[in-house]
Formats: C-alpha cells, structure tokens, sequence
C-alpha cells in the first residue's frame, strides 16, 4: 500500500460539470460501473455466496466447531468428527491470533505516529525530510521482502540469530495470579523461546508493515495546522502533555482514526510478510494464512467462511473511512467557519 | 540527523525524536540493514549466478510484465473512473466513489482466494458462457422449447483464467485500483472549468480540449498514481499466489520464489531475489518522483 | 511590570534580524513597536514572550530588573496575542477564555465557580457576554480579536504583548478596536507592547513609540516627540509623507535650506509647504501647479519646481485654496513653514 493519497473522496465540492456528447457521456458512465462492478462488487458478493453456499449452519460450524447433537455411531464418524472439530479449532484459533496480533500492533503504531508526527511537525532539524522520507519506506517493500529482512535479520542462521533463538519471552495467555508473598503477585507459566516461527515474529513483521499508517496521516494535518495554537496554550500555563491533549489532538481526531482503522485492516490482512515469518505452524496462523491452508485443503467452503469475516472488516472499515471523510469535511468547514465568516463587529 | 543545541520553545523534543528514531531503527532501519549486509556476503558470481537463472529470470519477467500490463490497464480504467465519478451525476455514484478504496481494505489473500474461484471453469465468470447457455436452455425450456441452443455454444464467453497470467493481471488490476482514480480525483475535483469554456469559445472541439488543455493539468498524478499501482503490483504476493498456478519457470513470480527459497533453506538465493525487488521498487518511486518535479518545474516555468 | 531588553541579537542562518537591541520600558506602559516589514519587531517580541530564544550570549530580557532569559514561555507570565489570534478551534469562546485558568497547577486552580464568574467578566470587558459558546469560526475578525485578548488577560499576565492586533481587520474595526484598546490599557494598566507597522496606529494609541529599521531601535519617545523631532530622515519619512528640498551637494542652488550645510538634507512635510502667487520671500522656490486634487477638508497640490525639475507635495486647507484659487500650469511660489534639516545623512 505505497503513497495512496488519503482522506480523499468526491465529496460535492464544486458543480459536476455535466457536458460533453450525451452519447459519450451514458458510455463512460455505463463503462464505469461495468468495470468496477467485474472488478469490485462481484468478487465481493462472491465471498459471501460462497462462504453460505453450505448453509448458515456449515457456515458458523467453521469456527464453532461441529455441534454434538448425534453421538457418533461408528468408528469412521468418529474420526470425521473430530477431524472437523480440530479444523474448527485451528480456525478459531488463527481468529484469535489475528486479533490478539492486531491488539499489540495498532497500539503501538498509534503510539508511534504520534511521536513522529509530533517531532517532525513541531520542530524544525537538519534531516527532517529524510526522516519523513524513511517513515514511508516500509510502504515500498514487497511483503514477502518484509518478511525475508526478518529471517534475515532473526533467523537461525541471521545477523542476530544466536541471540534471537535463545530468547525466552512470556507467553501472554499464561498470565496467572500468583498470590502474595515472595514476588511478583502476576506472573507467568509458560515460556516461548525464539523469536522467528512465533507469534513474536508475526507481530514484527506487522509493525513494518503497518508502520506509516498513522503517522503520514496525521503529519500533513499537523503541518498545515502550524505551531500557533500550540504556543498560545503555552503561553497560557498549560504543560507539554495538557497542550498535546487539548489543544492538538482534538484538531487531528478525525484524521488519527483514520489512519488507526486503516492499520487494524492492514494488521489483520497482512499475509505476505506474516507467512514468511510464520513457519507454517498450524498454531501461529493468522486468519489469511489459515484461508490459504484450507484452500490448499480444498475446502472452500470453509476458506471462504474466514475470507467472509476479512471481506466484512473490510466493510466496516470503509463504512467508517466514509464517515470520518464526511465529519472531517463538517468539522474543516466549521473551523474555516466558511458559512459566518463576515458578522459584523458587535 | 543531529538536532542543534538549542533549546525549543514547544516542549518534547528529545522524547519524540528520540522515540521516533529509536523505533524507526529497531523495526525498520536494522531488519533492511541485515538484507544489506547480507547481500554484501554474497559473492558476486554468486549474486548473478542466482538473479541469471532461467527460473528466476523468468519469475521477473512474469512478475515485472504483469505488473506492467496491469499498471497500464488501471491508468487508462482508472482514469476514466476517477473521470466519470467527478464530472458526472447519475445514481449510486457516492456508493460506486465508497467502493474504490475496497481493495485497500480488502486482505490481499481474501482477493485472491474470490478471483481464483470466480475465474474457474465453474466460476461465475470462468464459467460465465456455459451458465448464460443453460439460462437461456431452462428459459427455453419453460416456454416449450427445450434445448434452444447447443449447451457449450457459448463457451467463447467462459473466461476461465484462473492459473494463467491473465489471472494474474486481472488481481494485479483489482490490487492497483485506487491508486490512479486517488491520485487523479482531488485534481480533477479542482480543476476550474473555465479553462475549459476559454478553451471551447476559441473553438476547440472536447477531444482537443482534454488533450490540449485537461490532460496535461493531470499527467503529473495520473503518472504518479499509475507508478504507484506499478509498484504495488511487483511486490503484490498474497492475491497472485491463489491464481497463479505457480508452475516453475511459468507461472511462478518473484516473491513466490523467494518463499520458496526460503522454505529450502537457500537464504543466500532468497536474499538476492528479495534485494533486486526492492531495489527495483525503490527505483520505480525515484523515477517517478524525478518524472514528477520535472514536469512540475517545466509547468511552473 | 517593567520590561528591560538588554543588547538582544538574534540571526536566522546567516542573516542578523536584530543587532543588540536595548529597550526599556516602564511599568503600566503602553508601547508601539513600529517599522516596515522585515525590520525585526515580530522576533523582537517573541524573545520578549519567550517563543523564539536570541541567540547564544545575545543578551538578556529583564522583568521588573529580573533576569528570565532562562525561563521558558509558559513561566512568564505574559499574555500573547498572536496576529491570526490563534484560537482554539475546537473550543467555544468559553471554553477559549477558561483554558488559561484550567491550566493552572491544580493547587492555585480557581474552582469552576470562580472560573464562570472570571470568564463573565472578561465576556463583559470584551462585550461579548452573548456569544460563551459560539466556537471562534462562528466569530467575525474584530470578536476573535477581542476573544484572542481575553484569553491572554484571564491569567493575569504581568506583560500584554500584542503582534499586529488589528493587522487583519478592516480600517473602520480597526479604528475602533484600536480606541478600544486605549481604554482597556487605562482600565487594566498592564503593561503593554504592541507590534504595528501603521504610523497612525503606533501614534494615536500609545504611550512611547519604538521605531525600527533593519533590526536595530532607530528612535524611541513619546509620540509627539517622534513626530516633532524625529531622529533621523528615516523615521520623518515613515512617519508620513514628506517633500526632500534639498539633499547632498545641491545646497547651491537651493535656497530654501538656509540652515543646512553641506552633506545636509532638509525635508518638509506637505501640510508645512506654503504656496503664494508672488514671490516676495527671497528664499521662494519658483514652481508650477501640475494638479489639484481635494481630499476631504484638505487640498492636495502637485507642484513642480521650476529649477530642478523635482516634484512637491503640498497640503493646503481649504480656505488658502479658495484664496489662491490655483489651477493646473499657474506658476506659484513655494517655502516651507516649518522643516527638518539633517546632517550627514542619505536617504
Ligand atoms: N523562522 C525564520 N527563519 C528565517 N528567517 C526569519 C524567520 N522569522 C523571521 N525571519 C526573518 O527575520 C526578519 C524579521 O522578521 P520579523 O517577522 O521579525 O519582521 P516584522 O518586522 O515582524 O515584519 P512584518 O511587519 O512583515 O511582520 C525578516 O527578514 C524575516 O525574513
Ligand atoms: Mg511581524
């Protein structure tokens, strides 16, 4: 996803300018919506009308499992059962990793983009242009080079490899409580060792891709915005943190959620960068990697199922990109003060 | 990138830069570094041994052809998008204005997984002749005329691409279809239609007045979103590899075999393939910035 | 609050903005800092603030004899009003005037009842008490200017320092918000300097005018002073128009200049410029009439000289017009009621 302009949208600003040959006109019209309905619209009415081509049933069994309503009667059901509930579990679980990757990732990108953007609008420094420069870089690497860096770099046999396999950090669902007396009240049971083939792994290929999302949203406000505000606010006595939150982030609200949704979309569909890093493994599967194991299984029906709840992220995601255009053009007109402009002085 | 020893009136300076840097270093700088000094390990008989390769070369072709076929596909659709979502009013446009961010929210593999199906033998639009023939036959057939037409009469319209390249093209499109109607709208938005009026009462005909006086206004970003989607398309993985086929020396592109590579342990190989990629991508966007700021100052001046 | 700027430099790369600048001004002052574009007065009065640092040993700001150089923006205590006012978008004109006294450390926090009852007195000096919760889009330019003020002055700053307050209103808002001001100045009494690069503006409101030039303080005094007995041509020609008599080595052949010497310059504002039909004076310079032209009570008169060619302004009221009865090619003659000679000086 290199440089796409963003927050852009034909929203009516000026009056269309409805000229030109009718004829010509109705052609490029019905070649428009010909092409973005081939294009657009049926792949993504044939996610759904595959993913429920079993039913409503085959369809939440997927990641629910098989319900258990007939015991089986025979050894082969037997089998076929529990094979299908180890399948639905396996997807449940790559659920539960995209959204447990997801949770770590946006957080940190959010954190980050605001640093970014706060040192490289609020300051003038030599480099500050290469800098910006290299916060996008990540949008011009392929995925899968996204993820070889990563091997390159951890891997066994990579730059820091001896140091990456023999490091041993927590596992995060094995937070327990331990009691007081002699420690840590909080603690952990299990241990991970290794960092590439983990989800420690899949959670750092994420970040670089993921990385300029809020940041090159936020900046370009924040530069057209100046320093006024912020200094009259210092001016006044209010510190560092309370000028950041009252006075700055209010002005880029709309465009900070923004880009945080579009890097919760791009954390869950990542799937170049996160396959490379991944190994493989049934348990580190992210959604996307678990659609191409069952494609690869030939069951479509259930990959389509997974893809379904990606393709409705993807829904949200764009209703909500439409929203924040639509509040971001109300509250720019409201700032400009576009409509009040001249009372006069009273 | 050395801050002068001054002090700053807005507060945070250290903390941000720092921050920035520090991340900015760990997660970005430091794992492309080790493809860089990787890449330096290897010898350079080795380096062209591997990116020489028939197979390899082969990948590229595919993967830089495609791309390139795909790019144009987008500049010329694209624009005409972007075109008739601006300049035109007709029912459901905001919804049609909506979708075109979808494949930037749409994971690449789930693109990948709907076009491999639709583009099957029996897919909707692999398939697309064969059900418009037995749609006409069972129509024919509720009207007393059974067997209206031959059933495979209509195959010239099955369009069954799923593992060829054309497959390939027709994701690489839908992957880039953004990037040229955003690039092109916000200019088009502003465009002042009097130059257009000026142009038509000194008796300029539509098509001389897109050429002569539209289009150039365009060129810059329609260039740059066209290179945009170029780029994206060499480095797309996820929507390729559901439609691909992946035969070797085929129908397998360059970042396939990287993972290939890869799976085999041969990461001396995966990280020459990997940096011709990136380098290639790094050069696509320099060239297209220094297309951009020459057109840019021969305009201006 | 007295302000005291002590040898203040301060340079942008390689270009010196301001050359050691020293000022002093008293407490309860009301100052006008007055030059043309460029000469430093905005810089001068963000080091003032605190927003802009001079440079390394570049001196030092003094409050009430004190050193703060050191001391960042938000521990002056000075209310700053900023040219394009600066007001948060996001906040209602409330909202705006409260977020000083919200800001405060929570020990010295005035409670929310006191914050209203502040906040509605400030509503009231600036005449806006209507519009607490309009959001300053919804304000003209003269409201956000007023509400831009009220901000500063809710935290009971010790100095007001103002950049072009009026700068982007229209000229009668600006007469009027600059009365106003004076006012406001006798009510509150702080002290007080505000940036203008209108002479009329600087002259009529203040109490002590700074004039600038290319970085350095050319003449400071009452407003009176500067007019009458400016320091230098620079400052007699920005502060209105004026006619040059005579300039370096033509002292000859202009006898207009008696108390000039060589290398001296003599100017004479329009409304000092005499017109007579004959030249009695021994002096008179001999000049024909290019154009009348009236400008409200006044008479506006083109003149030429007859021996240098050169052109004279002239204002004359309207009676003396009537009298002359002047018409465009008549020859007059021309001396001066009053004029200012420098010495060693170019233009
Ligand atoms: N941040 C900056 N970087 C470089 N040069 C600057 C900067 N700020 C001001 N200058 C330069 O310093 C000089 C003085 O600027 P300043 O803003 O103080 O002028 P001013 O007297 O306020 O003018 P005006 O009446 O136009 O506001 C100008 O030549 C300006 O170009
Ligand atoms: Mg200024």
């Amino acid at each position: 996803m290199a440089g796409a302009p963003l927050l852009v949208s034909a929203s009516a600003s000026a009056p269309p300018v409805t000229r030109g040959h009718p004829v010509w006109r109705r052609l490029l019209i019905a070649g428009t919506v010909v092409f973005l309905t081939i294009f657009i619209v049926l792949p993504v009415v044939n996610v759904f009308t595959q993913a429920l081509s079993k039913g409503v049933a085959a369809y939440t069994e997927v990641f629910t499992g098989p319900a258990a309503d007939q015991p089986p009667r025979n050894l082969a059901e037997k089998r076929k059962l529990s094979t299908r509930r180890a399948q639905s579990e396996k997807t449940a679980s790559a659920i539960a990793m995209s959204v447990g990757v997801a949770a770590v990732v946006v957080p940190l990108n959010i954190l980050f983009g605001l640093m970014a953007a706060w040192a490289v609008t609020k300051f003038r420094f030599r480099g500050r242009l290469l800098l910006i420069a290299l916060i996008d870089l990540p949008f011009s690497v392929s995925p899968v080079v996204a993820g070889l860096i990563f091997v390159l770099l951890l891997g066994r046999t990579g730059l820091f490899g001896a140091w990456a396999t023999n490091f041993v950090w927590p596992d995060p669902t094995s937070i327990a409580w331990r009691g007081f007396g002699g420690g840590w009240p909080i603690g952990f049971d299990r241990f991970n060792s290794g960092i590439i083939f983990t989800p420690l792994a899949i959670v750092l290929a994420s970040v670089f891709v993921t990385f300029p999302f809020v940041a090159r949203s936020v900046i370009p406000l924040m530069q057209a915005q100046g320093t006024d505000e912020e200094v009259a606010a210092l001016s006044l006595g209010a510190s560092g943190w309370r000028t950041f939150r009252f006075v700055t982030l209010p002005n880029i609200r709309w465009a900070l959620l923004y880009g945080t949704i579009l890097c919760t979309a791009r954390a869950f569909g990542e799937f170049g960068a996160v396959s490379v890093v991944s190994g493989n493994t049934d348990a580190n599967d992210t959604m996307p990697l678990r659609i191409e194991k069952l494609w690869n299984e030939y069951d479509n029906q259930a990959a389509f199922t997974v893809a379904s709840l990606l393709a409705l992220l993807a829904m949200v995601t764009l209703v909500l990109k439409t929203l924040i255009d639509w509040r971001a053009a109300r509250s720019a007109r409201r700032d400009t003060g576009a409509t009040l402009q001249a009372g006069p002085p009273s | 990138m050395v801050a002068a020893a001054k002090r700053r009136v807005i507060p945070g300076f250290g903390l941000t830069l720092g921050y920035t840097l520090v991340t900015l270093s760990c997660f970005v700088l430091l794992p492309l570094g080790a493809l860089a000094v990787r890449t330096a390990q290897l010898s350079w008989p080795e380096f062209w041994a591997t990116i020489t390769d028939p197979v390899v070369v082969a990948a590229y072709r595919l993967t830089f052809g495609a791309s390139a076929v795909a790019a144009l596909c987008n500049a010329v659709l694209g624009l005409m998008t972007a075109w008739v979502l601006v300049r035109y009013r007709f029912p459901g446009r905001r919804l049609l204005d909506a979708l075109i961010d979808f494949p930037f929210a749409l994971p690449t593999a789930v693109a990948g997984l709907t076009f491999s199906n639709l583009y099957l033998k029996d897919g909707w639009i692999g398939g697309f002749g064969d059900r418009l023939a037995g749609l006409v036959n069972s129509a024919g057939a509720s009207l007393g005329y059974p067997a209206l037409i031959p059933s495979d009469s209509l195959g010239w319209l099955d369009f069954a691409y799923t593992n060829t390249p054309t497959g390939i093209v027709l994701v690489l499109i839908f992957v880039g279809l953004p990037f040229v109607v955003r690039s092109v709208q916000p200019v088009l938005q502003e465009w002042d239609a009097e130059y257009e009026l000026a142009a038509e009462s000194l008796g300029a005909g539509p098509f001389t007045t897109f050429r002569r006086v539209i289009f150039p206004e365009i060129f810059p970003a329609w260039l740059s979103g066209s290179s945009l989607a170029f780029a994206r398309a060499v480095g797309e993985y996820g929507s390729v590899i559901f439609i691909a086929g992946n035969i070797p020396g085929k129908s397998q592109i360059a970042p396939l075999l990287i993972v290939q590579k890869l799976d085999d342990f041969q990461y001396a190989q995966a990280t020459a393939i990997g940096m011709v990629l990136l380098l290639a991508s790094l050069a696509i966007l320099l060239v297209m910035n220094g297309i951009e700021t020459w057109v840019r100052r021969r305009q201006t001046a | 609050m007295s302000i005291e700027v002590r040898g203040i430099s301060k340079s942008f790369g390689p270009t010196r903005v301001l050359k050691e600048i020293d000022l002093r001004i008293e407490t309860g002052e009301l100052v006008a800092l007055l030059g043309p574009s460029g000469s430093g007065k905005t810089t001068l009065l963000r080091i003032i603030a605190g927003m802009e640092h001079a440079d390394p040993g570049g001196g030092s700001v003094l409050f009430d004899g004190q050193d703060i150089t050191a001391q960042g923006i938000g521990d002056r205590r000075i209310g700053f009003v900023f040219q394009h006012y600066a007001l948060f978008k996001n906040m209602s004109v409330f909202e705006n005037i409260a977020f000083g006294l919200r800001s405060k450390p929570w020990r010295s926090r005035p409670d929310a009842a006191q914050i209203k009852s502040k906040v509605d007195a400030l509503l009231d000096l600036i005449q806006l008490g209507s519009l607490a919760q309009r959001y300053p889009s919804q304000l003209s330019g003269g409201q956000r200017q007023r509400v831009a003020l009220a901000r500063a002055l809710a935290v009971e700053p010790r100095v007001l320092l103002l950049d072009e307050p009026f700068g982007a209103l229209d000229a009668t808002v600006r007469r009027e918000l600059r009365r106003w001001l004076r006012r406001l100045h006798e009510t509150i009494h702080v002290t007080t300097i505000f940036v203008t690069h209108d002479q009329e503006e600087a002259l009529e409101v203040s109490d002590r005018v700074a004039v600038m030039r290319a970085g350095q303080i050319e003449q400071f005094g009452s407003p009176q002073e500067v007019y009458e007995n400016p320091a230098s041509p620079f400052v007699f020609q920005f502060l209105g128009h004026y006619n040059v008599f005579s300039a370096r080595g033509q002292v000859a052949d202009a006898p207009l200049s008696a108390g000039g010497g060589e290398g001296a310059l003599t100017l004479v504002r329009p409304h000092d410029v005499v017109v007579s039909r004959n030249g009695n004076d021994r002096d008179a310079i001999p000049a024909r009439v290019l154009h009348v032209g009236l400008v409200g009570p006044l008479v506006r008169v083109e003149l030429e000289r007859l021996d240098r060619k050169e052109s004279i302004d002239a204002e004359l009221t309207s009676e003396a017009s009537k009298e002359l009865a002047l018409k465009p090619g008549d020859s007059v003659f021309v001396t001066s009621r009053h004029e200012h000679s420098f010495e060693d000086y170019s233009i």
